[in-house]
C-alpha cells in the first residue's frame, strides 16, 4: 500500500500539438480539435507512420536560451512546459531555485540517439559527433531546466513506460514528504517522436499506419505525438492529490486489469470519482481500462485525450493530470474523438461532470500501470 | 530532513553484486582486496575505430540462467540484475521488498542498437521485437520481480553516472522517513556500443590504463555491472532478526549548472553534495575514514573532485575502485556502495590501482595499488554525472 501524501497542484503547463499552453490545449480538446497528423520522415523498408508535432513557434522562447542552443526537441519541450507551470503557479524565476525537479521520460532523446548511432554505423566510430552524444542522456532535459532555474539541489529523471508520469508525481510527493523544508517540486513529463520509435511500436502491433485511430473500439494501434506537460506540486493549491501511487507491474496482459483495478481502488479509497481521464490509445491498454471501468466505475464518464493529440508516452500521464485540473474547474469532459462502442460511458460529446474528484488511469506499453485521484 | 519527522535508522541487511571483478559477492571481494585489474579488450562490438579499446566486462559465463522459454529472451541487463538479486536475497535472508528503487544510465541501449541494426540490415530482423521490449529501462527490474514472485512498484532513476547513488540515497530517505520499511535499491548498466563510442567521441576515454587521481591520468574506461542493497528500517530488521551489515546515515545531492558534461572547475558541485550528505548524517568531515571516490580518471573530473575532497576532508584516505573495473555509469554508484559496505565489514581500504604519483596540491592520501588494512567506521561514496548530477552517500558500521 502506498503512503498517503495529500499535496497540491499549484500550477500547470503544457505544450502540445494543439496548444502552446495548457489552457489552449484544453480549449481545443473541448472544441473537438484533432491534431494535424504528418508523416514522420521516412525510415526504412517503405514503412510510414503519422505523428503529431508541436509547432516550432510553441518552443521558440525556450530555444532562445543559450544553454539550449544545441539541445534536442525533447529539452525544448520539457523546459517550455516546466517554465509555464512555474509561471502558472505564480513562482517567479528568481525564486525557483528553492524547488526540485522530477522529469518523467519513456524513450528520451531518440532523435539525437538515432542520428549519433547512425553516424557510428555508417561513417565509423571515429566520425561520431561529440555534440550529439551528451543530449542522448535521459537526464539532459532535466539538467537544462535545472540550469535555467539555478536549482543546485535535487533534480531527478525517472524513466518507465507511458505510466511514468504518475510515478514521477508520486516520487515528487515522496520528496516533499521527506523534506518539509522543500517548498515545491516541478514535475515534467516529456516525449519526442521519431520514425524508429514508431517502428518499434509497430513491431509489437501498437502503431497505427493511419492518420487517426479509434479508442475503445478495434485495436488499430496508436499514433505518436510530441508533447510536454508539467505541474508544480506544493503544499497548497487549488487541485489536491487525494491519492497517488508508485505504480504496479503486470507480467502478462491478462494480469493488467487486476493491477489497475487494485491501484484505482487504492487511490479512490471508497470514493466515486466524477469522471475518469483515461490513457486509452488504441492498443491493448483500452481493453485493460474497459474491464476496470466497466466493473468498478460503471456509471462514471470517461474521457481519453490520445485520439485528439496522439500518444506522447512519457508526457501523457502528466498531461492527463493537467487536463484534470480544467475538467474539475469547468465540470465537464471534452468529447473523446473516434470513440468505439466497447465502453458505454465514454464521453462522445462535451459531457457534464458532477463532483469534486477525478480519477486518472495509465496503462503503460511495457508492463506498468498507475492511477491517481485528484480533487478540487 | 525535518526534526518533526520521526527518523528511522536505515540498515543494510544484504547486498548482491556482479561486476567485472566477479560474478558473485565472494569473487568481487577477492578481486577488490587483491587489486585485480579487470579491464580487458572489448569483444562485444567493433572498437577498431575508437581510441579506447578496452573496458571492464562481465563474463557471460557468470550469467547463466536455467534454460527455459522465458530465460532465453532475457537480456544481458536482466541476467546481471537477476544474479545480483540472488546474491542480495541470499545475504539478506528471507527478504521481501515493498518497493524497488533502481538506477540506470543507458538502460537497454544495446537493444536499441540491435533494433537499429536490424533496420539497416533487413536480413537480421529476427529478434527485433524482443530488442524493443528489452529496450525499456524498467524491463530488467520487472524480470527480477517476475522471477522472484514480487509484484511491487519500481522507480527507475536515470541521473546519468550519479544514478546509482541517487537511487540508494532516495531509498534511504524513504525508509528513514518511515514511508517504507524494506526497499531493494541499486543500479545496473551494461556496456553498449553507442555509449562506448560516445565517451570516445568526447575524448573522455583513454587508450591507456585508467589511472584515477594520478598526475598523468588521461581518461576513463567504461565498465558494466549490477549491484543491489537491501535496506530495512531498524524495526523491520529487528523483526526478522537479520544480521545488520552496515548503516546508511547520510545522503546529499547537488546540481552543478556549469555545463552539460563538464563540472565547474571550482569543485562546488562535489563539495556541496559531500557537505550536504555529512550534514544530513550530522557528522563532522573529520570523522570520515575513507572516501570511495567517483574518480573517473578524466583530467577535469578528478581535478574537481580532488579539489572538493582536499578542502573538505584533508588527510582522508581515498581510492577509486573504477581503477580496477572501469566506470559502470548508472551501476557505478551501487557497485561502489557495495564496495563501501565491504570495506566496513572487512576493515580495509580497496586499492586505487595503476597509481603512480599524486597531483600536487591535493591534501588527501590516495591508497594506491594494494589494499590497506584500516579501522573503517565511516565511508563517503561519491558519484557525479552528466547534467551536473552529483550525489554522495555516507555509510557507517552498524
Amino acid at each position: 500500500m502506498d503512503p498517503k501524501f495529500g499535496f497540491f497542484v499549484q500550477g500547470v503547463g503544457a505544450v502540445t500539438p494543439i496548444g502552446a499552453t495548457a489552457k489552449e490545449t484544453w480549449d481545443e480538446l473541448v472544441l473537438g480539435t484533432e491534431a494535424v497528423r504528418q508523416l514522420l520522415p521516412k525510415g526504412f523498408g517503405g514503412r510510414s507512420y503519422y505523428y503529431s508535432a508541436v509547432p516550432a513557434k510553441f518552443t521558440t522562447a525556450a530555444g532562445r536560451q543559450p544553454r539550449l542552443r544545441r539541445s534536442g526537441e525533447i529539452s525544448l519541450l520539457g523546459v517550455s512546459a516546466g517554465l509555464a507551470a512555474l509561471s502558472d503557479a505564480g513562482i517567479p524565476l528568481e525564486e525557483a531555485s528553492r524547488g526540485s525537479i522530477v522529469f518523467a521520460i519513456a524513450c528520451g532523446g531518440v532523435d539525437y540517439t538515432r542520428r549519433f548511432y547512425h553516424e557510428v554505423l555508417t561513417e565509423g566510430a571515429n566520425a561520431a559527433s561529440p555534440l550529439l552524444f551528451p543530449e542522448t542522456v535521459y537526464n539532459a532535459p532535466a539538467s537544462h531546466l535545472a540550469a535555467l532555474l539555478k536549482i543546485d539541489g535535487r533534480d531527478y529523471t525517472l524513466v518507465g513506460d507511458s505510466s511514468v508520469g504518475l510515478s514521477a508525481l508520486n516520487f515528487a510527493s515522496q520528496l516533499l514528504a521527506i523534506d518539509p523544508a522543500l517548498p515545491f517540486c516541478v514535475v515534467v513529463g516529456v516525449e519526442e517522436a521519431d520514425w524508429v520509435l514508431a517502428d518499434g511500436f509497430a513491431t509489437w502491433r501498437m502503431a497505427s499506419n493511419q492518420s487517426s485511430f479509434p479508442v475503445f473500439g478495434p485495436s488499430e494501434g496508436t499514433i505518436l505525438a510530441e508533447s510536454a506537460a508539467a505541474v508544480v506540486l506544493s503544499r497548497s493549491g487549488s487541485l489536491r492529490l487525494v491519492g497517488t501511487s508508485a505504480g504496479l507491474p503486470f507480467f502478462s496482459q491478462k494480469e493488467a486489469p487486476a493491477a489497475l483495478a487494485e491501484l484505482a481502488a487504492q487511490v479512490c479509497d471508497g470514493r466515486t470519482p466524477a469522471g475518469i481521464l483515461s490513457s486509452a490509445n488504441g492498443t491493448f491498454a483500452d481493453r485493460v481500462e474497459e474491464a476496470v471501468f466497466a466493473s468498478g466505475f460503471a456509471s462514471v464518464p470517461v474521457y481519453a485525450h490520445k485520439p485528439a493529440i496522439g500518444d506522447s508516452l512519457g508526457a501523457s500521464a502528466v498531461l492527463q493530470l493537467v487536463l484534470a485540473k480544467f475538467a474539475l474547474e469547468q465540470q465537464k469532459l471534452p468529447p473523446t474523438l473516434h470513440a468505439g462502442h466497447r465502453l458505454q460511458t465514454v464521453s462522445r460529446a462535451v459531457t457534464d461532470m458532477h463532483g469534486d474528484e477525478v480519477l486518472i488511469t495509465s496503462v503503460g506499453f511495457n508492463q506498468q500501470v498507475n492511477a491517481a485521484l485528484v480533487g478540487r | 530532513m525535518s526534526d518533526n519527522i520521526k527518523m528511522q535508522r536505515v540498515f543494510v541487511t544484504g547486498y548482491g553484486i556482479v561486476s567485472p571483478l566477479g560474478g558473485d559477492n565472494a569473487e568481487n571481494l577477492k578481486s577488490l582486496r587483491s587489486g585485480t585489474d579487470c579491464v580487458s579488450p572489448v569483444t562485444a562490438f567493433d572498437v577498431s575505430k575508437t581510441r579506447c579499446r578496452s573496458a571492464g566486462q562481465v563474463s557471460d559465463e557468470w550469467l547463466k540462467e536455467p534454460m527455459t522459454r522465458k530465460s532465453r529472451r532475457l537480456d544481458r541487463s536482466s541476467l546481471m540484475m537477476l544474479q545480483a538479486t540472488r546474491e542480495a536475497v541470499r545475504t539478506a535472508g528471507d527478504f521481501s521488498p515493498e518497493i524497488m528503487v533502481i538506477a540506470t544510465s543507458s538502460g537497454g541501449m544495446s537493444n536499441g542498437e540491435r533494433f537499429y541494426r536490424s533496420l539497416l540490415e533487413p536480413s537480421s530482423r529476427g529478434g527485433a521485437a524482443q530488442a524493443v521490449a528489452n529496450y525499456m529501462a524498467q524491463k530488467p527490474v520487472l524480470d527480477v520481480q517476475a522471477k522472484f514472485g514480487w509484484r511491487i512498484p519500481a522507480q527507475i532513476v536515470s541521473n546519468a553516472c550519479a544514478s546509482g547513488t541517487n537511487a540508494i540515497g532516495h531509498a534511504f530517505q524513504l525508509v528513514r522517513a518511515g514511508l517504507y520499511d524494506s526497499v531493494m535499491c541499486g543500479g545496473y548498466d551494461p556496456l553498449s556500443e553507442l555509449v562506448f563510442t560516445g565517451f570516445d567521441s568526447l575524448q573522455a576515454a583513454t587508450p591507456d590504463k585508467i589511472r584515477p587521481f594520478d598526475r598523468d591520468r588521461n581518461g576513463l574506461v567504461l565498465g558494466e555491472g549490477a549491484a543491489l542493497l537491501t535496506l530495512e528500517s531498524e524495526k523491520a530488521a529487528a523483526a526478522r532478526r537479520v544480521t545488520v551489515l552496515g548503516e546508511i546515515v547520510g545522503y546529499g545531492v547537488s546540481t552543478d549548472n556549469y555545463h552539460l558534461t563538464q563540472p565547474n572547475p571550482s569543485g562546488i558541485g562535489p563539495k556541496l553534495a559531500m557537505e550536504r550528505a555529512l550534514a544530513d548524517a550530522h557528522l563532522d568531515p573529520a570523522s570520515v575514514d575513507y572516501v570511495n571516490a567517483h574518480g573517473t580518471a578524466t583530467v577535469f573530473n578528478d581535478a574537481t573532485e580532488g579539489k572538493a575532497i582536499s578542502e573538505l576532508m584533508p588527510g582522508v584516505a581515498i581510492s577509486s575502485t573504477k581503477s580496477m573495473m572501469g566506470h559502470a555509469l548508472g551501476g557505478a554508484g551501487a557497485i561502489e556502495a557495495v564496495f563501501s559496505v565491504l570495506a566496513i565489514l572487512h576493515q580495509f581500504i580497496p586499492p586505487n590501482i595503476n597509481f603512480r604519483q599524486p597531483d600536487p596540491g591535493w591534501t588527501f592520501r590516495v591508497v594506491g595499488n594494494a589494499e590497506e588494512p584500516a579501522k573503517i567506521r565511516r565511508v563517503v561514496s561519491n558519484s557525479f554525472g552528466f547534467g551536473g548530477a552529483n550525489a554522495t552517500l555516507v555509510l557507517q558500521a552498524a
